[in-house]
């Protein structure tokens, strides 16, 4: 028998083993029954340890299998076309469990710490990541749609996780319902590009049109442009791009923190991931890629919007975990930029994606923990003013906090000055200078909020008698932090070698 | 397109028919309210309690897995008829699905989710 299909996605096995055993210990262990919860200490600790060694396993493999080389084993196409086990998959299974094992840490801390110590959190995150795993490396629109199903089923139920919160319910619910009907359009577009081709995997479609282009002419029949459309439409969404943005910040803003670490950094890579793909191998044919009659615009228009939005409310907001949510909607339109530069310098374009997504989610994951690690129990963090003063009442907190702030922001030497400029790069050898100039501005645009934090942190005193954000101390979140500096200072200061590494994983467009 | 229009008619009458029915019921109908008639219609029986009644978790909890294990059966029953001819990879395929089930039922049934009195 050969064992080498089940290599190839041994990645994604080992996540999901994991999940179910994880899930079955909880509910034996002492902590299953809910009515224990309230007497003894939670079952986070060993849980979060659990879902961080599983995750980070699932990483492990996908380095592995990725320095072997999945083209060297034997059964790796077998899966074709509905999961792809090629060099892209790995890249985003790799960034996607490194997410996903982050995510868990700081649960690890938050959970205990507000008296939301379920063992549900932890398998419903590896189920969630496992989803996003098939999303990245789904080839086929059948698989893609329950990739995403799978990633947003765990994610609803992560963001209503504070039952009790009216703010946890709404964000769940707001979700969820936005949620459901994004993947409805999702799938209405595929029915359409599945009647407009008759084929439902990528290369087919891609052959289809390929075809109707040389024997008619053009590739637009209304059938396929109005498909195409509605499925950026439905990844859009889950990217949280602008105009279909709106649920975000409340959904942001309501889920529990390590929650929206997850939602910011995974649900957005794994959405990117399957964008990417979706439109280089389907719809990279040269009558869809004009700019005349193709997706270019659409794409190009969405990334203004999207940086331009949400910089200018980010810039507005009281709320520091909402002015987050709004910098993960402007990092999407960054992103995006690249995307549209995909279609005339392809590999490059591609590679200055990966890098973008990996440094984000290292920064993302940072800010988060250290948002988390600026609050307690009752006393979370949340206001610009909570803020004031931790530079002296916890100087640990408020350093890191800064670190991730300034690579989102972008300033050198962190991962996020690099992931800027090689998109940027990108964009400039693609000569889409428009989007270069909105890019650049929105980036200085975007240093205010940043920096408005920094301010409160170190240059403002806390009103006297105002109620102070008691910072906590969680193991599990110093770790996590620690993880994502050190992977955000080595993508800072060592750029090109993993710019080199990442390229490797472009997508070939066929 | 031509193919179409019948089916457009067809929608254009049943369209008609249904508002015409409406409108002329409004319109031309004998009217002679009395209490009883105008209390929302239930069965028959007399109407009790307010509107919003809000259901247990329970029968959501039952509906879904009656759901999940109803599934289960829709797609082992086409396998059995393609026992033979699927041979070992059918076996081992079908054997890792039941396990990912039994995996949730186990979990359904220590969270204590097949209990009705609790």
């Amino acid at each position: 028998m050969n064992l080498d299909p089940f290599l190839a996605a041994s990645p994604l096995l080992v996540v999901a083993l994991g999940g179910c055993l994880l899930m079955v210990a909880e509910a034996f262990s002492k902590h299953g029954r809910e009515e224990n919860d309230s007497r003894s200490a939670g079952p986070s600790g060993d849980l979060a340890l659990g879902t961080a060694i599983t995750l980070i396993t699932g990483a492990i493999f996908s380095a592995g299998i990725w320095f072997v080389g999945p083209d060297k084993l034997e059964g790796s196409r077998a899966l074709e076309p509905y999961l792809i086990l090629d060099r892209f998959s790995l890249f985003f299974s790799f960034v996607l469990c490194v997410g996903g094992a982050l995510s868990a840490l700081l649960a690890g801390g938050y959970l205990p710490e507000h008296k939301l110590d379920r063992g549900e959190f932890y398998p419903l995150l590896i189920f969630s990541t496992l989803g996003a795993m098939m999303l990245a490396a789904a080839g086929d629109l059948l698989s893609l749609f329950l990739g995403l199903e799978t990633m947003s089923l765990g994610v609803y139920a992560l963001a209503g996780f504070r039952r009790a919160s009216p703010r946890s319910t709404e964000a769940a619910l707001k979700y969820f319902l936005l949620g459901s009907f994004a993947a409805a359009i999702l799938l209405y577009g595929g029915a359409l590009i599945y009647g407009a081709t008759g084929h439902t995997d990528l290369a087919g479609i891609r052959a289809a049109i390929t075809s109707t282009a040389a024997t008619e002419g053009a590739a637009n029949p209304a059938v396929l442009l109005i498909g195409v459309a509605l499925v950026i439409v439905g990844l859009a969404f889950k990217v949280s791009a602008v105009p279909f943005h709106m649920w975000t910040p409340d959904a942001y803003e309501g889920a529990p923190t390590p929650a929206t670490t997850f939602m910011a950094v995974a649900v957005k890579s794994a959405a990117f991931a399957t964008l990417l793909r979706v439109l280089v191998e389907a719809f990279g044919d040269p009558a869809l890629t004009s700019w005349a009659s193709g997706w270019p615009p659409l794409l190009a228009f969405m990334a203004l919007l999207t940086m331009t939005v949400a910089n200018l409310i980010a810039g507005r907001q009281e709320s520091v975990k909402r002015m987050l949510a709004y910098s993960s909607i402007a990092h999407a339109g960054y992103v995006l930029v690249g995307l549209v530069a995909t279609i005339k310098v392809g590999g490059d374009a591609q590679a200055s994606i990966m890098f973008y997504l990996l440094a984000y989610t290292a920064s993302t994951v940072g800010a988060f923990g250290a948002l988390i690690l600026c609050g307690s129990r009752g006393a979370e963090a949340v206001s610009y003013e909570d803020l004031s003063g931790l530079g002296r009442r916890h100087p640990a907190a408020a350093m890191a906090f800064s670190f991730f702030l300034l690579s989102l922001a972008g300033t050198p030497p962190t991962a996020g000055f690099f992931s800027k400029f090689y998109i940027i790069k990108a964009a400039l050898g693609a000569e889409h200078y428009v989007l270069v100039v909105v890019l650049v501005l929105n980036s200085v645009l975007s240093a205010y909020y940043y920096l408005r934090v920094l301010v409160f942190m170190y240059m403002r005193e806390p009103a006297p008698g105002a109620p102070l954000a008691r910072p906590m101390r969680s193991g599990y979140v110093t770790t996590a932090l620690v993880l994502s500096a050190v992977l955000v200072l080595v993508l800072g200061v060592f750029p090109s070698t993993y710019l080199e590494i990442v390229a490797q994983a472009a997508l070939a467009s066929r | 397109m031509a193919t179409y229009i019948p089916l457009l008619l067809l929608f254009l009458i049943a369209a008609i028919i249904a508002i015409a029915m409406f409108l002329l019921s409004t319109y031309i109908g004998p009217k002679n309210p009395t209490p009883e008639k105008m209390i929302p219609f239930e069965c028959g029986s007399e109407s009790t309690g307010g509107r919003f009644v809000k259901p247990s978790v329970k029968f959501y909890l039952t509906a879904i897995l009656f759901v999940v294990f109803d599934l289960e059966a829709v797609l082992i029953y086409p396998w059995t008829i393609q026992f033979r001819s699927l041979g070992w990879v059918g076996l081992a395929t079908m054997g890792s699905f039941i396990a990912l089930l039994v995996v949730g039922l186990l979990y359904v049934w220590k969270k204590g989710a097949l209990e009705w009195e609790r």
